[in-house]
């Protein structure tokens, strides 16, 4: 491969998961000898990434979520609705029949769930089992900004070694109707196809978690096979999480 | 719908990103809110169609692509484009200079490239797409994908360098 062949491989370079492509990688590893190609790439990078931000500038239509939405309630078929009423009223029946002969007299309904383990267990599901980023970027004060403007917990605190780890992007979350935030980093291994980050650290305010730990101390546990660091802090509730063992987590504690 | 897929969510989720594309692709507001909504709108009659959750995304972009080349009236022959002749053509557009641009310059620019570069590069700068995500939406190989993006670039810092100079 040489200089010119590369540069029209690093044309569509755009976030270090690309380098999962043999021919990046190839591309990137001459960049790393050559020094004009080097200077090439980081220039083209950075006008790239002001062009990205430029792009995603536009903003949406004002109204246009809200016509959607209302559109859509109006358009729904009388047919649907009645279909769903039915539905809603079987459904019913059936649970005051259960309730009524099968579960003992007195007995109070199940409350939801809204323990640790019960939090632990779906954010750690939802990073092993892929999850749509919302911001994609290495920019830490883009995705502060961005969970802000989406009211999601953005007044957080990094430790100091996720500060230096490269961030891929962030996500929102939902738990009990609040809005959990969700950055990803790269730890720097490879990553898999179609998988933004390995690190991800998951925010929610205390208070929607009834067990939450009070402590700022981290407290590690397995769950679905993701090593996670559970804290509170602030009124926050961190947990990170990453595959591996506790090594592979206490060094961003 | 797919199950487990919630409408309003739905469209939190994506409306920008696709009204971003439409409005790439048409350079109109009210043509890109249309697309927008009539995307949402088939994805409210046809969405349990879809049995693959993890598709969705891909989904929503094919169809208003879909829904895009459908309102237009004459179909257009691309040309092949030779992914080697692209190196001829690299960016000349400085760090330095990339500053003064707007982000209505930039949708200027996007504008004039020809119409089989101007989708592959929106989803290319939207990043919500991966390459084969693209392939898929734009329902052409992932070499053409490549071969579109490489020139299609390397065409659009050409005309962003032409606006700079001025």
């Amino acid at each position: 491969m040489n200089r010119e062949e590369a540069k029209t491989i690093l044309l569509l370079y755009r976030t270090p998961a690309d380098a999962a492509d043999p021919q990046v990688a190839a591309a990137l590893a001459l960049a790393e000898q050559d020094p004009e190609l080097a200077r090439w790439f980081e220039e083209y990078r950075v006008v790239q990434d002001t062009l990205r931000e430029r792009f995603r500038q536009l903003p949406a239509a004002a109204g246009l979520k809200e016509q959607i939405l209302s559109e859509q309630a109006a358009k729904r078929p009388a047919r649907e609705r009645f279909m769903m009423a039915g539905a809603i009223a079987a459904i019913v029946i059936a649970l005051v029949t259960l309730g009524v002969f099968y579960l003992p007299h007195g007995e109070k309904s199940q409350p939801q769930d809204l323990s640790l383990a019960s939090y632990q267990k779906k954010m750690t599901y939802l990073a092993a089992r892929g999850y749509a980023m919302y911001l994609v970027t290495n920019d830490l004060k883009q995705i502060q900004g961005y969970l802000a403007q989406n009211q999601a917990p953005a007044d957080y605190v990094l430790h100091k070694p996720l500060e230096t780890t490269t961030a891929t992007g962030c996500a929102i979350q939902f738990w009990n109707g609040s809005r959990v935030a969700m950055i990803c980093f790269s730890t720097g291994k490879p990553l898999a196809p179609g998988r933004p980050g390995d690190l991800w650290l998951f925010i929610v305010n205390q208070n929607g978690i009834k067990d939450a730990p009070t402590s700022a101390s981290p407290q590690l546990a397995t769950v679905n096979g993701i090593i996670t660091a559970t804290w509170s802090e602030g009124g926050k509730l961190y947990v990170l999480g990453t595959l591996g063992d506790e090594q592979a987590i206490r060094k961003y504690l | 719908m797919a199950e487990g897929v919630d409408f309003e969510d739905l469209v939190t989720r994506y409306y920008t990103s696709l009204y971003q594309f439409a409005f790439s692709l048409t350079r109109d507001d009210a043509d890109a809110c249309d697309l927008t909504q009539q995307t949402f709108c088939i994805w409210a009659a046809k969405g349990h169609q879809l049995r693959d959750v993890t598709k969705v995304k891909t989904w929503l972009f094919t169809t208003l692509h879909r829904e895009f080349l459908g309102s237009r009236r004459r179909q257009t022959r691309f040309p092949h484009v030779d992914l080697e002749a692209a190196a001829e053509e690299l960016p000349v557009v400085s760090p330095a200079t990339i500053n003064r641009l707007d982000a209505s310059q930039l949708h200027d620019a996007l504008a004039q490239l020809d119409e089989i570069y101007r989708a592959p590069v929106s989803l290319f700068y939207l990043q919500d797409c991966s390459y084969n995500e693209i392939a898929e939406v734009l329902d052409v190989p992932l070499g053409t994908v490549k071969s579109r993006l490489t020139r299609g670039l390397a065409r659009l810092h050409l005309l962003l360098s032409d606006k700079l100079k001025r």
